[in-house]
C-alpha cells in the first residue's frame, strides 16, 4: 500500500496526459466527445488497474508498467490525431497487448526454468516463419514481410525478435556455464572446444537470421539482430578474438551492402543529402525533417500541425509527427521515457540472480533501446533510415503485441527472486 | 562481478545513444531547421498561405497598393497600380516566388490574431481569424505616379524622402514591370531577356558614378579637413597626379571659393582641394555619408566598397568629382541630400510604417533611428547655402520654385559608354526648414543633370507642396 501511494504522482501524470491529450483532440473536432472520453477512460482505467494488480500481487518492478502506459497513451493520442478510426484500433491493440502482457507474465513466472531448453525450437520456429513469409507473404513498402491470414495482417519478423533473444540467451548462458558443472571435471581444452562450438552455433543462428531478414529487405530488424548478438557476444563470449572477428564480419556485410546493393545505396544517399533528390529518394526523410523543423522546440500543439504531409506517418514516421505537434521537447520527453524503460530493463538484468533470466532481460533491453534508436535516429536523419516500428507508439498489431510480450517477460523476471542459479543440465 | 560490469558497459552504450539523439535534436532545431523549413518543397508553407487571406498593403493615405481576393479555393494577389510598385512591394507569385516587401514582411502579411488576443479584446465582436495583418507604407501613391510619368521612357529612378524622419515618399525605378501573376506568367521570358533589365531595381541596387552631385560630400570633407576657405584660380583645366581634369566646356572661372565652386560645379577646384584633404579624411567622410556602405533598409540595397588606401593622387581627385572608381546607388545620393537637410544627421530610411490587424491593433511600427551623423550642423548649414546658390544662380536653376528656396546640386557623370553620361540631381526643400529630400537619376541620358533631372525634382517638390507633405 505504501508503495502505491509513493507512485501516485506518475499515475496522476498519466491521467493528466490522457485527459489533456484527448481534450485537445476534442477541441480540434476530430471525433465526438463520447468517443474521446471512451478512449481516455480505457487508457486510464486499464493502466491503473494493471498497476494495482502488479503492486498488490508483488509481481516485481512497479515502474515498468507506468512507463509503458505513458508511451502507449502518447501512441493512442497521436494515432487518434492522425486518423480517428485508428485511435480506437490502437486502443484495442493496447488492450490485447495488456492481455498478452499478463498471460506472458504468469506463464513465464511459472515456467521460466524450462525456457532455456528450447534453443532449437526457437530457431526452428523462426526459420519456419521466414519460410512462411517467403511463400505466403505480401509486399508492402518495398518489403515482403507480411502474412495476411483471414483478414489479419501479421508481421512475423516482429515475433522472431523475441525468439531470437530467447535463443541467444539460452546458447550464451549455456556456453558460459560449461565447465562449471560439479558433476565431472572436464579438461580445460575440452571446455574451450565446446565453448567455441556453442559460440559458432550462436553465430550461425544470428547470421542466418540476419540473412533471411536481408532477403526480405528488413534492414532495420537485421541491424537490430546484429546489435543484440554483438551485445551477447561482448558480455558472455569470453573471447576477444571471436568478438573482434564478428565485428569485422558485420562491418564487411555492411560494406558489401553499401557497395553492391542498390537498395542500401539509395538509403545512404538519401541520408547524406535528402534535399538533393527531394522529389525522389529523399522525399520521406525531407518531409520528416520539415515536420520536425516546423514544430520547433515547443511544437505546433496537438491538432495544429500538418502531419498528413509525412509519408507512412502512423507507423515508421510517428516520431516526426510527435515532434511537429508536441515539439522537439515533447519528442525528447518520449525519448526519456524509453531511456527510463531501457534503464529499468537493465536494472532488472543486473539484479536477477538466475543466469538465463539475466541474459533474457539484457537481450530484451538491448532490443528495446536499439530499436527505438534505429527508428528515431532514422527519421531525424542522425543515421540512415531503416524501416522499423517505434515500440508502443507505431500503429501495428504485431509490433504492439510482441513488445508487450517482451515487457511481460521482463516484468516476470523482475518478480522472480532468490532462486538457486547456475544450475547445470 | 565481471558479468554485471559488462552488462553495465552495454547499458551505458545503449543509453548514451539516447543522449546523442537528444543533443542532435537540439542542434538540428537550433541550427538546421530554420533553413530547412522555408524550402519551397515544404508544403506547410503553401498550406498556411492558402488558409490565410494575405494582408492588404496601403500607401500613406490609405490607397490600396496590393490586396488579395478569395477566388474559390485559392486566392489572387492584385496590384491595382500595375508596374508602379514592382521594385518596392514586389510580387507574390505561386510560380515565381516572392520579392521585396512581399518577401521581407511575409510573416506579418500572414500573421493572424491569436485566440488569446481576441479573448483579451472582448469588445471586438467580429473577428476574422483567417486574415493576415495589413501593411501601411510611407509611399505616396500620387507622387509615385507622377515620378513614373515624369521619367516617361527614360531609364532611371526617383527617390524622395523626409529627411527629418526617414519616411520614403517615393522610390521608383524605370523601366518596371507588371507584378500581377497572370502578367508575370505571360511576360516572364520577355522580361528576363530584355536588354534594359526591367527586373533591376535601379534606385536601390543600381551602382552608378554620381558625377558632380558628389561634390557635396567633397565640400563636407574639405570643411572637415579645415579648408573651408580654400581658394584657387580656376583656368578651366588642371593637372593632378599626372592626370588632366577639365571643367565642363573647359570654362575658366578665375579665382573661386567653395561656394562658387559648388554653384558652377568646378572640377578644377575640387580635384585640387582633394589633394589637401587627403585619403584618410575623405574615407572617413564618405563612410559617414554612407555612400560606400550598404544602407540597412526594408529592401535589399547594394554598395561598392572603395579601397581608399590603394588610391594614387589622380584616383582620389577623380573620386572627389564623383568619377573614377566611385559607384553609388540613387538611394545613397538621396541620403547625402538628407544629411545636409537634417543638420548633418542621416535618419534610417524606411518604407513600411506599420503592420496592423483589421481592427487597428498594430503589431509592428517602424523604428525611428539615426543611421549616421555625417557632419556637424554648421557644416550642414554651409553646404545648404552653397546648394541654394547652385539652384538660385548656378547649374540647377531648372529646379527653382517660386515662394520657397530649393537647395540642390546637379551632376553629369561619365561612364563606360562614351557620350552617354548619367544625369543627376540631388536636393531638398524648403532650404530653411527641409521637409523633402530628393534624388533624380537618368542613366545613359547623354544630357546634363541640370537640364533633364532638375525639372523633375522641381515638379516632385511642387507636388509635395500641394499635397500637404510640406507645410
Amino acid at each position: 500500500m505504501e508503495r502505491m501511494i509513493r507512485n501516485i504522482r506518475p499515475l496522476l501524470l498519466l491521467v493528466l496526459l490522457n485527459s489533456l491529450g484527448m481534450l485537445l483532440l476534442l477541441v480540434k473536432g476530430a471525433e465526438s466527445a463520447e468517443y474521446m472520453a471512451l478512449l481516455c477512460g480505457i487508457m486510464c482505467a486499464v493502466s491503473i488497474a494493471a498497476y494495482i494488480i502488479i503492486t498488490l500481487c508483488h509481481l516485481g518492478d512497479t515502474y515498468l508498467f507506468i512507463i509503458i502506459s505513458m508511451l502507449s497513451s502518447v501512441g493512442v493520442i497521436m494515432q487518434s490525431r492522425i486518423n480517428g478510426a485508428n485511435g480506437i484500433r490502437q486502443t484495442t491493440l493496447y488492450l490485447l497487448g495488456v492481455a498478452c502482457f499478463f498471460v506472458t507474465l504468469f506463464l513465464y513466472r511459472w515456467l521460466h526454468r524450462y525456457f532455456k531448453r528450447f534453443t532449437l525450437i526457437y530457431y526452428g520456429v523462426s526459420l519456419l516463419l521466414f519460410a512462411l513469409t517467403a511463400v505466403l507473404g505480401t509486399v508492402r513498402n518495398g518489403s515482403k514481410n507480411w502474412i495476411v491470414l483471414g483478414g489479419v495482417s501479421i508481421q512475423p519478423s516482429e515475433f522472431i525478435r523475441i525468439l531470437f533473444v530467447l535463443s541467444m540467451a539460452a546458447i550464451f548462458t549455456n556456453a558460459r556455464n560449461l565447465g562449471k558443472s560439479s558433476k565431472k571435471q572436464m579438461p580445460e581444452l575440452e571446455i574451450k572446444k565446446m565453448r567455441y562450438m556453442r559460440l559458432s552455433i550462436a553465430a550461425g543462428i544470428a547470421f542466418s537470421n540476419a540473412m533471411c531478414l536481408f532477403l526480405q529487405r528488413e534492414w532495420g530488424i537485421a541491424l537490430l539482430f546484429f546489435a543484440i548478438y554483438l551485445s551477447f557476444l561482448y558480455i558472455y563470449g569470453e573471447s576477444k578474438l571471436f568478438f573482434g572477428a564478428n565485428i569485422m564480419a558485420v562491418l564487411c556485410a555492411a560494406f558489401v551492402g553499401i557497395r553492391y546493393m542498390s537498395h542500401i545505396q539509395v538509403r545512404v544517399a538519401a541520408w547524406l543529402d535528402p534535399f538533393a533528390d527531394i522529389t525522389g529518394k529523399g522525399y520521406q526523410i525531407a518531409q520528416s525533417l520539415f515536420a520536425i523543423g516546423a514544430g520547433g522546440f515547443s511544437g505546433s500543439g496537438i491538432g495544429n500541425g500538418s502531419p498528413y504531409f509525412i509519408p507512412v506517418v502512423s507507423s515508421d514516421f510517428i516520431f516526426s509527427a510527435i515532434c511537429e505537434e508536441m515539439g522537439v521537447l515533447g519528442g525528447m520527453a518520449v525519448l526519456m521515457l524509453y531511456f527510463l524503460l531501457v534503464y529499468r530493463g537493465f536494472k532488472i538484468a543486473l539484479s536477477s540472480t538466475n543466469e538465463f533470466n539475466k541474459a533474457v532481460s539484457v537481450g530484451l533491453s538491448v532490443m528495446l533501446g536499439i530499436q527505438t534508436f534505429i527508428i528515431t535516429g532514422g527519421v531525424t536523419k542522425l543515421i540512415p533510415l531503416t524501416g522499423i516500428t517505434l515500440p508502443f507508439i507505431s500503429f501495428g498489431g504485431s509490433s504492439m503485441i510482441t513488445t508487450f510480450i517482451a515487457l511481460g517477460i521482463l516484468q516476470a523476471i523482475s518478480g522472480i527472486k532468490g532462486e538457486v542459479t547456475d544450475e547445470i543440465e | 562481478m565481471k558479468l554485471n560490469k559488462r552488462i553495465i558497459t552495454v547499458m551505458v552504450t545503449v543509453l548514451m545513444l539516447f543522449l546523442i539523439l537528444v543533443i542532435y535534436l537540439t542542434y538540428f532545431t537550433l541550427f538546421q531547421a530554420p533553413h530547412i523549413v522555408n524550402s519551397s518543397y515544404n508544403q506547410r508553407v503553401w498550406e498556411k498561405e492558402e488558409r490565410i487571406l494575405r494582408g492588404t498593403i496601403y500607401d500613406r493615405n490609405g490607397a490600396v497598393l496590393a490586396e488579395s481576393k478569395q477566388n474559390g479555393d485559392s486566392q489572387q494577389r492584385i496590384y491595382p497600380h500595375g508596374s508602379l510598385y514592382a521594385h518596392t512591394i514586389g510580387y507574390n507569385s505561386r510560380t515565381y516566388g516572392k520579392t521585396n516587401i512581399e518577401l521581407r514582411f511575409n510573416n506579418y502579411l500572414l500573421k493572424t490574431r491569436s485566440v488569446i488576443d481576441v479573448i483579451k479584446n472582448e469588445q471586438t465582436n467580429k473577428v476574422d481569424f483567417d486574415k493576415g495583418a495589413n501593411l501601411s507604407l510611407t509611399l505616396d501613391n500620387g507622387m509615385t505616379k507622377l515620378a513614373a510619368q515624369l521619367l516617361g521612357k527614360d531609364n532611371g529612378s526617383v527617390v524622395a524622402l523626409n529627411p527629418v524622419t526617414g519616411e520614403v515618399y517615393c522610390l521608383y525605378s524605370n523601366p518596371s514591370f507588371d507584378p500581377n501573376e497572370s502578367k508575370l506568367i505571360e511576360n516572364w521570358d520577355k522580361l528576363a531577356e530584355r536588354e534594359d533589365a526591367p527586373f533591376f531595381a535601379r534606385a536601390t541596387q543600381g551602382l552608378y558614378a554620381p558625377g558632380s552631385t558628389f561634390k557635396v560630400v567633397s565640400s563636407a570633407a574639405g570643411i572637415q579637413a579645415g579648408y573651408a576657405d580654400f581658394v584657387t584660380t580656376d583656368s578651366g583645366k588642371t593637372n593632378v597626379g599626372g592626370k588632366d581634369f577639365k571643367n565642363a566646356g573647359e570654362k575658366a572661372y578665375g579665382e573661386i571659393d567653395m561656394g562658387d565652386a559648388v554653384k558652377v560645379s568646378s572640377n578644377v577646384y575640387f580635384t585640387e582641394l582633394s589633394q589637401k584633404i587627403g585619403k584618410n579624411i575623405f574615407e572617413d567622410i564618405a563612410d559617414k555619408f554612407f555612400v560606400t556602405k550598404k544602407v540597412p533598409f526594408d529592401l535589399d540595397t547594394k554598395a561598392y566598397k572603395l579601397k581608399f588606401d590603394d588610391f594614387d593622387k589622380a584616383e582620389l581627385a577623380s573620386v572627389s568629382i564623383g568619377q573614377g572608381k566611385l559607384q553609388v546607388t540613387p538611394l545613397n545620393m538621396a541620403l547625402v541630400a538628407c544629411a545636409v537637410a537634417n543638420d548633418g544627421v542621416i535618419m534610417k530610411p524606411y518604407i513600411v510604417e506599420e503592420a496592423f490587424y483589421d481592427n487597428g491593433d498594430a503589431i509592428y511600427s517602424a523604428p525611428s533611428d539615426v543611421l549616421s551623423r555625417a557632419t556637424d550642423s554648421e557644416t550642414a548649414q554651409a553646404l545648404t547655402d552653397y546648394m541654394v546658390g547652385c539652384v538660385k544662380s548656378g547649374t540647377g536653376t531648372a529646379a527653382r520654385i517660386s515662394g520657397i528656396d530649393v537647395a540642390g546640386k546637379t551632376g553629369t557623370a561619365e561612364n563606360e559608354r562614351k557620350g552617354q553620361t548619367h544625369a543627376w540631381f540631388i536636393g531638398f526643400a524648403p532650404a530653411d526648414n527641409p521637409q523633402i529630400a530628393i534624388c533624380v537619376m537618368k542613366e545613359y541620358s547623354g544630357k546634363g543633370g541640370g537640364s533633364v533631372c532638375a525639372p523633375v525634382a522641381s515638379k516632385i517638390i511642387r507636388y509635395a507642396l500641394n499635397n500637404g507633405l510640406i507645410n
